[in-house]
């Protein structure tokens, strides 16, 4: 089996604090990570890997940097990996993006499985996989939870409502996966240093891709964030963590709450 | 000059930061509360190449050299310094000198399973009355046709009940002392009349295990010499040497744990109406605590980037030590401190932090003897012999 | 000026030595280890009068002056830190102040139990928000006709489980107030012993207050007098910690030069190598300061002079003292200093309490340098 898994290099939001009295976000430390929705979407390429062989190859579009995203894909056990970086792409909407990943993919000769995370650490949008699949004619199940391999085929657990269903998906297909339901293995200390000794991100740009100037347009145009409205909240113990569980305790104690 | 790190060990950090935090961390109260091993740690970090992080990968080790062995010690030592002694002691010195000083055989057949993290290291030194004086040991190893004979005992030895393999050192000819009459060996645990005496009831470091190791008549093959006959002191210290290094780094990562919990505690605790972070009394003790830690950053890793382009380091690697335990042990000093009443109580971290601090002021040669280290190699290009 | 012990001094140090040594010495390994109260140590310790060092004689007590008390904390503390903390804050925190305080009819009511080891005394101020703002403290007492209601919690209580009579410290509408409670009262509850470093023997508990109904006959001092009281009690008791960080260090001092003689490296005792003179001079040194410093602020507290600012500063240096001595001579036991099995070991761990406990250090410093400019007519707040 072929996989493509798409992953996205994100900010990492620890290092970012909201204020919301200032209704702003302040970036404290910026640094870049391969996101917890990718990482999922490894996981479960590499779970298939594991259970009956396959070749797994990441697939970036992003700046420069995103390379040691790719890298650490590349580490946590990719076969290998593949950058879209163009300055033309710095501005990409999410319909360009899909558009220029399913370039990507035809060029790398198609996939069985594509797999990306439900949704990405940064915009949310949770288009991505969708789009793809429409772009390429592939088959495709969101949001799932469970993920095994057979002969032409994936069967994937999603979520339906509050309950799950399971579905059988002929392949090719586009699989976008939970991340809660995929924790992401460790990178092995050997592939983390021959991830940037020994192994190789290819590396394309817009005409690599052969994409015109139509293609690299943008629909969308970003206007602005805003915060959401605050929620009431009851009474406040303040305080270091362990003297204001021993307050709250206390309190709850006289109040007969707890005995 | 750049001293940024190579990003092959900034995602290494990452990983190793993640581990630690995720599988280790979890863990530390209970080792140290129910005085166990957390072998089930060991197994996962043999899993990812984290038992091997110093040796090249065709004898099983990661690759990573002494900076990517530092880097997983302060990241160990930030979460559990019993953790990062257990590893420490496996790779540092016991598998170490093994990398340092085995033939091709000996590294194939010993540091492989020691460096995938199959079997377990242990440096069988100290004796009862040969501590700082190393030279002072009376375990013997007799020639008897193909094999050596050991008699003797070990003590205060790290991982010597865990240990599948241990480098020993023994009297081979008492005429001759130090020089030419100690020879180091291997030897695997299994070998008949290797047994565990006592285990040390310690103040810290109790999720690390501190053994008595009884030699009665244990054969060994005499191709398990390891080092040139009669040169075993050198072996040993030339893996002590090492191994400062690396002590030196888990010491800043519980330096830097102490630290970031001292101010996130202090922002939040309140007293006099403010946060007790805005107090000189405090924020002095924390501003001294971060100075050094960023010192001893320094010597840390600039003595790794020595040892790993095999330039001379054993003045550095002492200092690495001894100023890293010392500096580990004025920052807890602090966190006691600042954390009153809660900083002694067994419920919360400090406390833990302060006893497993102590030990590294002693052992892998105590603060003394680095300094009888240091003075011997400041002294030596001037012809000036510095007795221990 | 006369620095030699009076007769009935060197009788009262000789008594505690052979008490001490022969009772509580042996016992301190156990005490440590099991974490076990030395209940009945300090039961002997009824008829060597150390539950009534500082009643007066004419009240059945044993009348020592406050050196021979420090010297009875001293020789404690040199056998086991814990026996002699616990008998300090019953002394210093609960019979000192009913002692300055109490009203004829308190005396004679909890005086005697006091003295012949049928009540153990605890002194309740600290909560969890209020710790070195001891001023900050929470817990009310509300006037309810004749009787005071409490209510509120107090943490870190030394002697809690073993308490048979708490001072207690609370918000009255008058200002802080100290009370006298039985731990038999309807709605005391005696909670979580904390776990600690050191000092193991030792319990300190969380006690609740739950609507706790107290007559006004238990009110010590008048309302608002609360922090003086305490104040005052914390003086005494200051004094104490240094005559047990003396004891302390003097027995760590002790351990390792044994040690030191014993312990055979490089062809000799280690006692022969430069380095580990310089440490036990250096440690001598220390408890010679702090000997003087005790003796001065002893000699102050029975010459009936105000000895606050000195407690203070006994208390920070001998503080100070018993974690670099116990620390150095920890050191010099090498890789022994770390097991359970060698008195250094514990001495370490309980030594740190002391600069923490009863005003942690930098508590000290303020309240030494507010005195010096107060002195100057300038006014520092904490």
């Amino acid at each position: 089996m072929k996989i493509i898994v798409l992953i996205k290099q994100v900010l990492d939001p620890t290092g970012i604090l909201v204020r919301r009295d200032k209704e702003k976000m302040f970036i404290n430390r910026e640094e870049y990570i391969l996101g917890p929705d990718s990482k999922a979407a490894l996981e479960a390429a590499l779970r298939l890997k594991d259970a009956g062989g396959a070749e797994v190859v990441a697939l970036s579009m992003g700046k420069p940097r995103a390379e040691d995203a790719l890298r650490e894909a590349l580490a946590m056990g990719c076969d290998a990996a593949c950058l879209v970086s163009d300055e033309a792409l710095n501005q990409a909407d999410i319909p360009m993006a899909a558009s220029v990943l399913a370039a990507a993919v035809q060029k790398l000769g198609g996939a069985d499985l594509i797999v990306a995370g439900r949704e990405s650490g940064d915009t949310g949008a949770g288009q991505i996989g969708s789009r793809l699949a429409e772009a390429l004619n592939y088959a495709q199940v969101t949001d799932v939870h469970v993920l095994t391999g057979e002969p032409g085929a994936v069967q994937a657990t999603r979520r339906w409502g509050s309950g799950y269903a399971t579905v059988q998906a002929m392949l090719p297909a586009v699989v976008t996966v939970a991340p809660e339901a995929f924790p992401a293995r460790y990178a092995h200390g050997a592939r983390i240093m021959n991830a940037y000794r020994e192994w190789q991100v290819t590396t394309w740009n817009a005409a690599d891709l052969g994409l015109d100037e139509a293609a690299l347009k943008p629909l969308l145009a970003f206007r602005g964030e805003s915060f959401p409205l605050p929620l009431p909240v009851g009474e406040q113990v303040k305080g270091a963590p362990a003297s204001a569980a021993h307050e709250m305790i206390t309190a709850l104690k006289l109040q007969k709450v707890i005995g | 000059m750049d001293f940024s790190f190579p990003k092959e060990y900034q995602l290494f950090r990452r990983m190793v930061s993640d581990f630690a935090e995720n599988e280790v961390r979890p863990l530390a109260k209970a080792v140290d509360r129910e005085h166990r091993v957390p072998l089930e740690t060991v197994k996962k970090a043999a899993a990812l190449g984290l038992m091997g992080v110093p040796f090249p990968q065709k004898y099983g080790g990661m690759g990573g050299g002494e900076m990517g062995y530092c880097i997983m010690m302060e990241e160990l030592g930030r979460v559990c310094t019993s953790t990062a002694t257990v590893i420490g002691a496996h790779t540092g010195i016991a598998a170490m000198s093994i990398y340092l000083d085995g033939t091709e055989e000996q590294k194939q057949k010993f540091l492989v399973p020691l460096a995938s993290g199959r079997l377990i290291g242990a440096f069988g030194l100290t004796e009862a009355q040969a501590g700082s004086d190393a030279a002072a040991i009376k375990t013997t190893a007799v020639r008897d046709g193909n094999h050596f004979v050991i008699n003797g005992a070990k003590v205060f030895i790290t991982n010597g009940d865990i240990a599948g393999i241990m480098t020993v050192m023994a009297v081979t000819d008492p005429s001759l002392g130090a020089y030419g009459g100690i020879t180091a060996f291997i030897v695997e645990t299994d070998t008949p009349g290797f047994s565990i005496g006592s285990l040390e009831n310690k103040m810290g470091i109790r999720g690390s295990s501190t053994a008595e190791c009884v030699f009665q008549d244990v054969r060994v093959p005499k191709e398990n010499v390891l080092g040139q006959f009669g040169a075993g002191f050198l072996t040993f210290m030339k893996s002590l040497d090492i191994g400062r290094a690396s002590l030196g780094a888990a010491c800043l990562g519980g330096a830097q744990a102490a630290l970031e919990g001292c101010m996130e505690w202090t922002m939040a605790r309140e007293q006099f109406g403010v946060p007790v972070a805005t107090k000189q009394s405090v924020y002095f003790m924390i501003a001294d605590m971060a100075a050094e830690i960023e010192a001893l950053r320094s010597m840390i890793y600039r003595t790794a980037w020595l040892i790993d382009t095999h330039q001379p380091h054993i003045k550095e690697a002492a200092i690495c030590k001894l100023y890293g335990s010392e500096v580990a042990s004025r920052c807890v000093h602090k966190a006691m401190q600042i954390h009153g009443a809660l900083g002694y109580s067994r419920d919360y971290w400090v406390e833990r932090a302060y006893r497993d601090a102590r030990i590294a002021e002693i052992f892998e040669g105590t603060n003394e003897i680095q300094r009888v280290v240091l003075a011997s190699n400041l002294f030596r290009p001037y012809g000036m012999r510095i007795p221990s | 000026m006369d620095l030699t012990l009076s007769e009935e001094q060197s009788m009262f140090k000789k008594m505690f030595a052979d008490f001490c040594t022969k009772e509580i010495r042996p016992k301190g390994e156990h005490i440590d280890q099991a974490e076990e109260p030395p209940e009945d140590l300090l039961a002997k310790a009824v008829d060597q009068g150390f539950w009534a060092a500082l009643v007066p004689e004419e009240a059945e007590g044993c009348g020592m002056d406050v050196y021979t008390f420090t010297l009875m904390l001293e020789e404690l503390a040199r056998a086991d830190m814990s026996t002699a903390l616990i008998l300090s804050v019953h002394n210093c925190l609960v019979v000192k102040p009913l002692l300055l305080y109490g009203s004829d009819e308190q005396k004679k009511r909890y005086l005697e139990a006091l003295a012949l080891g049928e009540k153990l005394g605890a002194f309740a101020l600290t909560e969890a928000s209020a710790g070195s703002d001891a001023a900050a403290i929470k817990m009310t007492a509300t006037r309810n006709g004749s009787d005071y209601v409490l209510k509120g919690s107090k943490n870190w209580v030394s002697n809690g489980s073993l308490a048979g009579l708490f001072l207690v410290f609370a918000r009255a509408e008058g200002g802080i107030t100290a009370f006298l409670v039985e731990p038999e009262t309807a709605g005391v509850k005696v909670g979580y012993r904390e776990k600690t470093l050191g000092l193991r023997g030792v319990p300190a508990n969380t006690i609740y207050f739950d609507d706790v109904h107290i007559p006004e006959a238990n009110r010590l001092g008048a309302e608002g007098k609360g922090m003086e009281i305490a104040l005052k009690a914390l003086s005494l008791s200051r004094l104490g910690l240094a005559a047990i960080a003396l004891g302390a260090t003097e027995r760590s001092l002790e351990e390792a030069v044994q040690f030191s003689i014993e312990h055979i490296q490089f062809g000799g005792p280690i006692a022969l190598k430069q380095i580990i003179q310089n440490y036990v001079a250096d440690a001598k040194t220390q408890i010679e300061a702090l000997r003087s410093l005790v003796l001065h602020t002893a000699w102050l507290a029975d010459s009936g002079q105000d000895f606050g600012q000195e407690a203070s500063i006994a208390k920070l240096f001998g503080s100070r003292v018993a974690y670099e001595v116990t620390n150095r001579m920890l050191q010099v036991h090498g890789g022994y200093g770390y097991m359970k099995d060698y008195a250094i070991e514990r001495y370490y761990r309980d030594c740190r309490a002391l600069e923490i406990i009863e005003g942690t250090s930098q508590i000290q410093q303020f309240l030494i340098a507010r005195d010096i400019y107060k002195a100057q007519g300038l006014e520092i707040r904490p």
